[in-house]
């Protein structure tokens, strides 16, 4: 895989993101890769809760402090490799989820906002060049605001989450067409909980459902994972690829790495 | 008492020309005031934006490329500040090549982009540079 920063977006919350994001970053990681997965949802921010086994001690410098100029890449991420062995090298970068950090990035001008897509592209060049990092997957806030059309400029290519709910589906609708032609970003759509009513699982079905769904969306849909109570019900601090390896959804997400792989 | 009517229609005649030319006159002014006047309505259309958006570099109005105000520009200028993200700086020719348009396509978008106040350039040697001011790097 050449080195390539892949964002994860959806148009509303609550479609899995978070869960897509951890897990595809740990996916990459077991395969040998050296990945970077940066929480840049820094309004809810949830990484330092999902890797809390693996950071030791208090976290120094958060993803804020770097587009704010107070630390270096290096600095900015924590190596969590040697917790959850998972063959390749997997740093993090954490969003500081004090309500005066949340406050303080919501206050943001728009010259900083230039700057820190800015940063992002150095901070890409660093990992890439000079830490041997392969993958870098940015986990976004959802819809449209700054951080996440930052995260969608600088990465190569955007896997953009949605539920089968017709609002989800609107929103990603009007998204594909306003946010990601509008930069010219490849775009991959993911479609996550689907309810296991649908009654979807032949094969056949979700062939049906695919191609129904691209002809709607009008962008490739890489995979349809199902609902799976287990991962509602999984701990926030669980990381599923390296506690329950053996998941289904798991074997689905194995699937969308694969196809994530070979469009890149 | 022969002349009285000629000189009449003369002096009648010379009026009638003034008046024309006087028309003209006017006619010319209204042209530059309805001018004058879209201009100011475009201004005043813009005015909003501007505030919310300016910072200056001495007298001229600079804007922030920021992601959202791309999303107001053709693509064809997008795609370039898209690429001055990355590069920081770069000459047409390093643009056209991350582009993969031509040198003249990108000279002329970059520079559309100065006028626009977007980007701004400055000359090295032999080489002219575009890039993306940062008027306050970093402050908040």
């Amino acid at each position: 895989m050449k080195e390539k920063a892949i964002s994860i977006h959806s148009s509303r919350g609550g479609t899995g993101k978070t869960v897509i994001a951890t897990n595809l970053a740990a996916i990459f990681a077991s395969k040998g890769l050296n990945v970077a997965l940066l929480d840049l949802d820094f309004r809810a921010p949830s990484l330092a809760t999902v890797f809390s086994k693996g950071i030791k001690g208090p976290v120094r410098y958060w993803l804020n402090d770097f587009l704010n100029g107070r630390c270096t890449v290096e600095q900015a991420l924590v190596d969590v490799s040697e917790e959850y062995h998972l063959g390749g090298r997997l740093l993090i970068g954490l969003a500081n989820p004090a309500i005066d950090a949340i406050r303080n990035i919501i206050e943001k001008s728009r010259a900083w906002e230039v700057t820190a897509v800015k940063k992002l592209f150095s901070l890409l060049s660093s990992l890439f060049n000079d830490m041997n990092i392969n993958c870098c997957i940015f986990d976004t806030s959802p819809g449209v605001q700054y951080t996440s059309i930052n995260a969608v400029i600088s990465s190569d290519i955007s896997v953009v989450v949605t539920t089968l709910d017709s609002l989800d589906l609107k929103g990603v609708e009007n998204m594909l067409v306003e946010l990601y032609d509008a930069f010219a970003k490849k775009t991959v759509v993911l479609i996550n909980k689907v309810f296991p009513e649908t009654q979807i699982w032949s094969s056949e079905r979700q062939e049906d459902l695919v191609s129904q769904m691209e002809r709607v969306l009008k962008h490739p849909v890489i995979g349809v994972i199902p609902c799976y109570c287990g991962v509602l019900q999984a701990e926030r601090a669980s990381l599923l690829a390296v506690d329950k390896p053996f998941h289904p959804f798991l074997k689905k997400l194995e699937e969308v790495a694969e196809k994530l792989e070979r469009s890149i | 008492m022969v002349t009285e009517p000629k000189s009449s229609t003369l002096n009648t005649k010379f009026l009638l020309m003034k008046l024309v030319d006087e028309l003209k006159l006017v006619n010319q002014k209204l042209d530059s005031l309805i001018k004058l006047n879209g201009k100011i309505l475009k201004i005043q259309e813009e005015m909003p934006r501007l505030v919310s958006n300016k910072s200056y570099s001495g007298t001229e109005l600079k804007l922030e490329p920021d992601a959202m105000s791309l999303l107001s520009l053709p693509m064809s200028l997008r795609k370039t500040v898209m690429v001055l993200y990355k590069l920081e700086k770069a000459t047409a020719e390093d643009l056209a090549r991350e582009t993969k348009r031509l040198r003249a396509v990108e000279s002329a978008s970059a520079n559309q982009l100065v006028r626009m106040g977007y980007l701004s350039k400055k000359r090295e040697g032999r080489d002219v540079y575009f890039y993306i001011e940062s008027p306050m790097e970093i402050k908040k």
